[in-house]
């Protein structure tokens, strides 16, 4: 850490002098001074934190050398183990889903009636911001970051990922993320949201380049990210694991990736010119020097709606995988819901412009435009006939990772449905920039992911832990989470159609009682999360030992011990059929040669 | 599967179909229910007609989602601390999925075509321009949207903001092109009761026209607002703007009045 602030006072500094010697005026006090501040000191963070010793000393010739802390001290270390990391990104994205939580109490405690209570505007407009750019960060993350790479290695029978140096990297990668937006609230808030729309970003007197700054750096996490991922799931399958045989959480880790890689800068580089228009004098967005603000929304777009996809593809495949298991049937349709998995990633990039639609973008792009958006709901479509077909007649044993990943087909059923009003531009046309939105996004990635993350994590508890969680509170956490959800987004669509348009502190009176309303919802949701905390801490430091497979279920990371050994795998497995063939007589997943020659994973 | 078994297939789905029609026709009172702003314009009226036909097609989709993982919670669940059976094996290689494919495939293109592109075609005029609506307009009003309010200029000259006039009239049964730019940041002209927005963006003129239907004002009805739609800083919030549809009498004689008072 204290490489890190040297690292940011050299930067500075440095930028300083060189402004300075150019004869520019104020050269002390220019946000360009902060870029370069801020690049040096992630780098000085980075060598800090262990990359140096671990890494980077190779570059110059040097030898490297671990330093292999025991107990929970690994977690604060360059610790390059897949199963560390994943764990290390669950507890830091859970933690920023609970503060970016608690700010959205605050919101709603602003918006629980008309006229302004306690926050001004600027108060509230950042504190928007913030929670937006937050849940942001979390969805992109948590479930790639914390359940992909804890179980995607696993899942494929590989000892860890291809790059596990790059893998700690983009963890910690996160730290200076999250203290850099966490300033913002200090240093004038984040008044533009997180779709930082110029003229506003570009000109605002506010926390804006921080605001840059910090997610340049997180897209650069999410790309290498995909790449590691990428390489991993095709390089590193065990022998015998086809294509055919994927457990459809990593198809859906795999798509999802591609998309990661190729998708990301569309946001890096939107910011990057922001940056430029704001301290190099360049002139993107300044119409009056020939430049156009909307150029920034085609680019920002481009990258922010795959962006929901690789936000709640992992979902969808974390349900999938979980729904098979928990009706001990074979995954319904599974080339379907590969497919549906492809055709999503195909289409994700020609369907940006929906988010622009009242833009003022010339009419004739509102149709292609408008086809290829209501396109993306056939392949959706086929995720839900691959978990509708796997739950009828099935057995369906109903613990807590099974109701979450229900409720994730439950409640994007929903948000899909109001997809299809944002879709068409008649209805678009009133509805954007409402509640409704702000209904419909909820829907998707809360309903959706968010409930995919819980599953995930109920689901994986005993493996990274080895100890099991109370079923019972986790049942009440899902009832709670589940209703408040529900009752809280439900309502929100309402006073989205009677005319309430998004981020703003104050509303018209007409709509008190349905803010009211969705107010004290939110804050019932908000409560559940403190079932959900109690029964994790209190499980991890004292729950009951788990066994190696307390789910009897047939995938590879439950042929190993809980919490699996440092390599994974004693001994490396074979598959010899699919993950999910329950009820085929004699059917087999895996094989462990050499140990005993004894079938793991088999069917009854 | 035997005999039997397809039986006792057809009972699960016939009360499963059953929880699908109770739960959609509850969903089908969204479709009558009162859920709109008040009706103010041409372009409302087909707003709230699209956006019901959208409902009475959606509900049926989410309940039928709802209902099957219902139905399948309590007819199909397993009591007991760990599974002791394996389900049938049920793969989806046959003719469900296809079928599956082919009637969301066309539902898909349906919606698509209608309300979607047939919507769309009624609210362009015009394919290079960039906004809702015929060109050609009684009423041309320039919109101008600053950080944080709304100025507007009528055709005989006539300002109104929040400095002087401070609402904006507008004559009902008359077509109005506002045609709209920005001073400074993106901001956005949004009237609920006529459901039509079109974005303010500096470098352009955006447009929109509408046909007002029903006469109303603000201080009765907060839906005849303009209301700016699109975050521009600090007081995005309070970026509201009264309307005022009078008949077009009062109309002009409030234009008069305006120009007397010397606007």
């Amino acid at each position: 850490m204290g490489l890190g602030l040297i690292g940011f006072y050299v930067g500075f500094v440095l930028l300083a002098l060189i402004r300075s010697a150019a004869g520019i005026d104020d050269a002390w006090g220019g946000e360009v001074n902060i870029v370069g501040g801020y690049i040096l000191g992630v780098l000085g963070w980075l060598m800090g934190i262990g990359m140096w010793g671990m890494w980077s000393r190779e570059w110059f010739g040097l030898k490297t050398y671990r330093r292999d802390l025991p107990g929970w001290q690994r977690y604060f270390t360059f610790n390059t183990d897949h199963k560390v990391i994943g764990i290390q990104y669950l507890v830091a994205f859970i933690c920023v889903f609970l503060l970016a939580g608690l700010i959205a109490l605050l919101m709603r405690l602003e918006l629980a009636s008309s006229g302004l209570q306690f926050l001004s505007t600027s108060q509230y407009n950042g504190a928007m911001g913030l929670h937006g750019i937050l849940m942001i960060a979390v969805a992109v993350a948590a479930v790639v970051g914390g359940a992909g790479n804890y179980a995607v290695p696993l899942l494929i029978g590989a000892d860890d990922m291809a790059f596990p140096r790059l893998n700690a990297l983009t963890f910690w990668l996160i730290p200076p993320v999250a203290v850099t937006l966490m300033a913002t609230p200090f240093l004038g808030g984040i008044e533009t949201g997180w779709t930082a729309y110029p003229p506003l970003s570009t000109t605002t007197n506010s926390s804006q380049i921080l605001f840059d700054l910090a997610i340049i750096t997180f897209g650069l996490t999410s790309i290498l990210g995909g790449l590691n991922f990428l390489v991993t799931i095709i390089y590193m399958r065990a022998p015998g694991m086809t294509w055919g045989r994927l457990p459809i959480f990593v198809w859906s880790m795999f798509v999802t990736s591609w998309m990661a890689l190729l998708f990301t800068q569309g946001f890096a580089v939107a910011l990057l010119m922001v940056i430029l228009d704001r301290v190099a004098g360049m002139a993107f967005f300044k119409q009056e020097a020939g430049g156009d603000p909307l150029l920034y929304q085609h680019v920002f777009w481009f990258y922010s709606h795959p962006a929901v996809y690789i936000m709640v593809l992992p979902g969808f495949g974390l349900a999938l995988e979980i729904i098979s298991h928990f009706s001990r049937k074979p995954l319904f349709a599974y080339r379907y819901a590969v497919g549906a998995f492809l055709g999503i990633l195909g289409l994700s990039g020609v369907v940006w412009a929906h988010h622009m639609f009242t833009s003022g973008m010339p009419n004739y792009l509102h149709g292609p435009f408008l086809v290829a958006t209501e396109l993306i709901s056939i392949p959706t479509g086929l995720i839900f006939l691959s978990a509708l077909g796997t739950i009828w007649m099935g057995k369906l044993w109903l613990q807590t990772p099974m109701l979450f990943a229900l409720a994730v087909i439950f409640n994007f059923a929903c948000g899909g449905v109001t997809g299809i009003f944002l879709a068409d531009v008649p209805t678009d046309i009133h509805l954007h920039d409402t509640y409704f939105v702000v209904a419909h996004f909820h829907y998707t990635i809360v309903g959706g992911e968010i409930f995919a993350l819980f599953a995930g994590i109920y689901y994986w508890f005993p493996k990274m832990t080895g100890r099991m969680y109370d079923e019972r509170l986790a049942k009440l956490h899902f009832w709670w989470m589940f209703i408040g959800f529900n009752l809280t987004f439900f309502t929100m669509h309402l006073p989205g159609i009677k005319g309430m348009n998004r981020r703003i502190a104050d509303f018209p009176s007409s709509l008190d009682n349905l803010n009211l309303l969705v107010s004290l919802n939110g804050f019932l949701l908000g409560a559940s999360f403190l079932v959900f905390m109690y029964n994790i801490i209190n499980s991890w430091i004292r729950g009951p030992v788990a066994e190696s497979n307390p789910w009897r279920a047939r995938t590879l990371e439950w042929q190993v011990s809980s919490p699996p050994p440092h390599e994974n795998f004693p001994e490396r497995p074979v598959i010899k059929g699919h993950p999910y063939d329950y009820g085929v007589p004699g059917s087999v997943h895996s094989v462990f040669p050499g140990v005993s020659g004894a079938p793991a994973g088999g069917g009854k | 599967m035997g005999q039997g078994a397809s039986r006792l297939q057809r009972r699960h789905v016939i009360l499963a179909g059953i929880l699908w029609a109770v739960l959609t026709a509850i969903g089908w009172l969204l479709v009558v229910a009162d859920l709109y702003p008040t009706v103010g314009s041409d372009e409302a009226e087909d707003f709230d007609d699209i956006f019901r036909f959208l409902l009475i097609l959606g509900v049926p989709v989410f309940t039928f989602v709802v209902s099957a993982v219902i139905y399948a919670m309590f007819a199909f669940r397993v009591r007991g601390s760990v599974p002791t059976e394996d389900g049938p094996v049920m793969r989806g290689h046959g003719w469900f999925p296809r079928v599956w494919l082919a009637v969301t495939g066309g539902l898909a293109v349906f919606v698509m075509v209608y309300p979607g592109l047939t919507g769309l075609a009624e609210l362009q005029s015009d394919r290079r321009a960039y906004g809702w609506g015929e060109r050609d307009a009684e009423v041309i009003i320039q919109a101008t949207a600053f950080k944080w309010q709304w100025l507007f200029q009528y055709p005989d000259g006539t300002t109104v903001s929040v400095a002087a006039g401070k609402e904006l009239v507008l004559p009902v049964d008359t077509s109005i092109r506002f045609d709209v730019q920005a001073a400074d940041v993106v901001h956005s002209l949004w009237i609920p009761a006529f459901r039509l927005k079109i974005d303010a963006i500096p470098g352009r003129t955006t447009y929109m026209t509408v046909k007002p239907t029903k006469e109303g004002a603000y201080e009765t009805d907060q839906a005849y607002r303009v209301q700016c739609a699109e975050l521009c800083g600090l007081d995005h919030a309070k970026m509201l703007f009264p309307i005022r549809v009078v008949s077009q009498a009062e109309y002009e004689s409030w234009l008069a009045s305006m120009k007397q008072g010397g606007n």
